[in-house]
């Protein structure tokens, strides 16, 4: 009895040694993982090719401890009745640790080959350690939890990791697919819950030929891997200042000199040199984002010009790229209501609801005046074209137009408008189109259009404000 | 007396195992003959039945009720999902140059063929096409060149011939395709295909997509009108008939409406005399009722069309003398259009028209313009075509530009194939015939969605084949509707058990190259 007795004691001591043994060995590999990112620190610039080569197995070798872990609480569960099963799941787990480990450092091959930065990168970098840590000590409770000992830390664990997994493995698409590319196609009342995060724009420079013509090419075409989220050899294009800073390599922006500006260099290249941008598998620019580039370039690389010479008038003129308005179907019975009441329309520009709505008044438009105007304020920020052709309205309507802060064009055409109050518009960031004609606008009301940002077609027939030629391009820049 | 064995005037009813049929026919009979077998059946069928009516509302209802889909509603969605997109035209004009216009005497510049005159077109040119009736008979087929010179204009340099003097003023607006090609070498087959999408009648065309889809945008017009130009005699007129802008297998409704080329574009618009407004609204009120009753005892769509429609001409009784008065026309209007404007009937009256009801919010306006058909004289022929079209299409495009609409507005200048190079019949020094040529056709557009100033498509040199950026009839239709905001692949009628489309069968694609 005594022997045995003396047996058991030393077999827990020993079991008790060795368990914290273990969790000595893995708190010590915990350790060495959060100093990876500091061993290893991401500047950005591209490293060794064979580091590059390795690092792209990351992607597909990610999936491997990704199956095993969705696999583990279905083999834990099904364990409880067979023991066969629960013998598995350890070696499942010790597996994905395994597997895990690999994947983390091909990862860090990757960035740290490839010279990538950014927010979700290193979003997506601490995600994986910290989901490691998390394996770790998930196979150093197991046995406990086998013996009955800690019930319910094993289970938790395993939740959080689950759940860190489905994070990381989220910001991981994030960076091969795009951060838009869960919500791109959701359906719009879903859309509500997913907020699209606002990109940082430079406000300063509205209505300029950067902000119109050279901001949107980089946008489309670069900032998907020099952006906020993703930081390409530590380079971002997404505001000027970081574009006219450059990256790792040094500035990327020569002013006035177009052949030296690293940025053209790496477009015009040939499609099949490895410098060549955008990187593979990413559209390349087109011969016209080019000569705009290589022509803003050689004029002074400058935020605020507001005309460059050489940059097509096409271009110059290219719309705005359409705002989000944000959804509007839960004011659905309050816009029923009103077009019960007032008879003019609040129709959906598109199936998407973020596209916005035109007000249509022409079934009721000689009794549409500015009172009834006011009425619609409510749906202000969802309005992005007002048709006010015809109306009873008069200069009373820019008070309530000026509160229609997404409205991109207006109609104001056949009206008692003389053009009073012009000068309210120009907080309408969005506003490209007005259109006056057969109004009494004098071309004195029209220096008040000076403040609207990015009007680009302005209408002025049979008004006494008439230009000679048709030419609205011509007409806006007599304004400026 | 023997009596036939299907007299039913007998003594021993006849059934059908009497009947010279097939055994198996007779022995499935006899199955179904038995009183447990026939309760048996009712069971199932009413049990679908029943099925049937609980799935009614969500499931047949779009196979059975088009009429009752109402497009783009008031309540600022709508039922179809459609516009898909933001589009960058609300709404479009069509001018369609019925006959064929000859390509090469008026856009397609082909210098090169003055040498070639009265020269055999060489056979590798024309391959293995089957030509029409008119000239597979020819022996030779002689290379006529255009008779008259051309010109560059505008800043794009655009080559167009001297007979368009107006349309070559507006140019850097348009966006010219050379290369519109299509299936069909004969009238009627040709225009189906361009205006439905398919060469058999029955299919909806363009407009009533339109309508059915992206639906009115004014109350008191019609969503799509059509507007005759008054035929010339001389001309060869092809016949155009109502199918070409109906609505096939879609609610009526949705059809085109008609206004007639005369002084009075539509009969009996003013009540007669002593029916004043209130008598006529008490008789319609009525009459829908009826109609209502109608409507639930047989629940055909076609009634709620036929109420929709009896209601539009009472409102087009007070909008349409409106629309047709042009006392308050400025003067500039008719500096622009000429003085032809102001006859009832001529193409750049349409122009007008159409210019007036875009303002107005008809969705779609469709000008025919019969007569292009010159099989012979075109060179007595072509300079009357062009006299009378010329100014109304560059008078159109620059009032609705200049007004502001054009940004919203798409025009279509069209037809439905184009011509030979080589001449039908005898070639002269001075004349010359052209018969229909399917395989390029030039065709512009201009406006909402569309990138102005270009030339798109190369034909080789005898404006025979397409060598570059072919434009087919259905990638035309699909880019047309782009610009109106529709994904032709998702805009469909389930009609025969198919989705039906304006683009269908055959895959057609949007042509990205000549968008803005």
């Amino acid at each position: 009895m005594i022997a045995a007795h003396k047996v058991s004691v030393a077999i827990r001591s020993l079991r008790i040694r060795g368990m914290t043994a273990q969790w000595l060995y893995a708190l010590g590999l915990s350790a060495i993982l959060v100093m990876l990112p500091f061993a290893v620190r991401l500047d950005g610039r591209p490293h060794a090719d064979w580091l590059q080569f390795l690092g792209r197995f990351h992607p597909s070798l990610v999936h491997l401890p990704i199956g095993m872990l969705v696999l583990l609480p279905f083999l834990e569960l099904a364990g409880t009745t067979r023991l066969g099963l629960r013998e598995a799941a350890g070696f499942v787990l010790h597996l994905a640790l395994a597997t895990g480990a690999v994947t983390l450092v091909f990862g860090l091959l990757l960035a740290y080959g490839s010279g990538v930065m950014g927010a979700t990168v290193s979003r997506h970098m601490w995600g994986g350690i910290a989901l490691l840590i998390e394996l770790l000590a998930c196979v150093t409770v197991r046995p406990a939890w086998i013996s009955g000992q800690l019930q319910r830390v094993y289970p938790a664990l395993l939740v959080v990791s689950l759940l860190t997994l489905t994070w990381t493995a989220h910001q991981g698409g994030s960076l091969s697919h795009g951060s838009d590319y869960l919500t791109r196609y959701m359906p719009g009342p879903l859309q509500r819950f997913f907020p699209s995060a606002s990109t940082a724009t430079d406000a300063a420079y509205v209505g300029s030929v950067y902000m119109r013509s050279i901001h949107p090419i980089l946008d489309a075409r670069c900032v998907a891997c020099h952006g906020a989220s993703k930081e390409q050899a530590g380079l971002r294009l997404d505001l000027y200042e970081l574009l006219m800073k450059g990256g790792r390599d040094g500035a990327v922006i020569a002013p006035r000199n177009p052949d030296r500006s690293l940025v053209l260099q790496r477009v015009t290249l040939s499609p099949t040199d490895k410098h060549f941008m955008p990187a593979e598998g990413h559209t390349p620019l087109t011969a016209d984002e080019i000569a705009a580039l290589r022509a803003w370039i050689l004029a002074g690389a400058s935020p605020t010009a507001t005309t460059i010479p050489g940059i097509a008038a096409a271009a110059e003129n290219a719309d705005l790229p359409l705002q989000p308005v944000g959804d509007y179907t839960y004011l659905m019975n309050e816009i029923r209501q009103i077009q019960r009441s007032e008879g003019a329309k609040l129709v959906a520009v598109s199936a998407t609801p973020s596209d916005g709505l035109i007000l249509r008044t022409i079934n009721v438009a000689s009794k549409f005046d500015d009172t009834q105007l006011a009425r619609f304020q409510r749906f202000a920020p969802f309005i992005v074209e007002a048709e006010l052709g015809r109306t009873a309205v008069n200069d009373d309507c820019f008070d309530t137009l000026s509160k229609f802060t997404n409205l991109r064009a207006l109609h104001l055409e056949g009206t008692a408008v003389t053009g009073r109050g012009l000068a309210k518009l120009s907080s309408l960031s969005q506003l490209t189109y007005l259109n006056l004609s057969g109004t009494k606008v004098t071309s004195d009301a029209l220096v008040q259009l000076k403040g609207i940002p990015n009007l680009r077609h302005i209408y002025l027939f049979e008004t006494p404000a008439e230009p000679a030629s048709a030419d609205t391009n011509r007409t806006l820049r007599s304004l400026r | 007396m023997k009596q036939h064995r299907l007299c039913t005037d007998c003594e021993n009813p006849v059934t059908p195992l009497d009947l010279p049929i097939p055994a198996a026919v007779k022995q499935k009979w006899a199955g179904v003959e038995t009183r447990r077998r026939f309760l048996g059946r009712s069971g199932k069928v009413l049990g679908w039945a029943a099925l049937a009516g609980l799935f009614g509302e969500i499931g047949l209802r779009s196979y059975a009720d088009g009429a009752d889909v109402k497009a783009p509603s008031a309540e600022g969605g709508n039922n179809l999902g459609l516009p898909h997109f933001a589009p960058k035209a609300k709404r479009a004009i069509y001018l369609f140059m019925s006959g064929g216009p000859p390509q090469m005497d008026l856009f397609d510049y082909k210098p090169n063929l003055a040498a070639q005159f009265n020269e055999d077109m060489p056979d590798s040119i024309r391959g293995n096409q089957q030509l029409t009736g008119m000239t597979a008979g020819q022996a030779h087929f002689p290379v006529a060149p255009s008779h008259w010179p051309f010109g560059q204009h505008g800043q794009t340099g655009t080559w167009v011939s001297n007979l368009l003097p107006y349309t070559a003023r507006i140019v850097d607006d348009l966006t010219i395709i050379k290369t519109t090609n299509t299936d069909a070498i004969n009238h009627e087959p040709a225009i189906m295909l361009m205006n439905t999408g398919n060469m058999n009648a029955g299919k909806p065309c363009l407009g009533a997509w339109l309508a059915y889809g992206l639906g009115s945008m004014n109350d008191n017009l019609p969503t799509f009108v059509v507007l005759q130009t008054k035929t010339n005699p001389k001309e060869n007129n092809q016949p155009v008939s109502s199918r070409l802008w109906g609505s096939g297998f879609l609610s009526s409704e949705y059809a085109g409406v008609g206004l007639r080329s005369g002084a009075d574009p539509v009969l009996y618009l003013a009540d007669p005399a002593g029916v004043d407004r209130e008598v006529r609204r008490k008789m319609l009120d009525t009459v829908e009722e009826i109609n209502r009753q109608t409507l639930a005892e047989v629940g055909d769509p076609e009634t709620n069309a036929r109420i929709a429609q009896y209601e539009m001409a009472f409102r087009m009784q007070s909008s349409v003398p409106e629309l047709i008065d042009l006392s308050k026309e400025p003067l500039s209007t008719w500096d622009l259009y000429g003085p032809e404007a102001k006859q009832p009937g001529t193409f750049a009256y349409n122009c007008l028209l159409a210019r007036r009801m875009a303002e107005r919010g008809v969705r779609f306006t469709q000008i025919y313009k019969r007569g292009w058909d010159v099989h012979d004289n075109v060179v007595g022929m072509l300079p009357v075509l062009c006299q009378e079209t010329d100014r109304g299409a560059y008078a159109l495009v620059t009032d609705l530009k200049r007004r502001g609409l054009l940004d919203d507005t798409l025009v279509i200048w069209a037809s439905e194939f184009g011509r030979t190079v080589y001449s039908q019949g005898g070639l002269t020094q001075d004349n010359y015939g052209r018969d229909h040529h399917p395989r390029c056709f030039t065709t512009w557009m201009a406006g909402g969605g569309v990138r102005p100033g270009i030339t798109y498509g190369e034909t080789d040199d005898y404006s025979y084949n397409v060598v570059k950026d072919p434009v087919h009839v259905r990638d035309f239709n699909a880019t047309i509707l782009h610009c109106l905001g529709i994904d032709h692949n998702k805009f469909s009628y389930k009609f025969q058990g198919l989705d039906q489309k304006l683009t269908s069968p055959v895959p057609a694609y949007v042509v990205q190259g000549l968008l803005a």
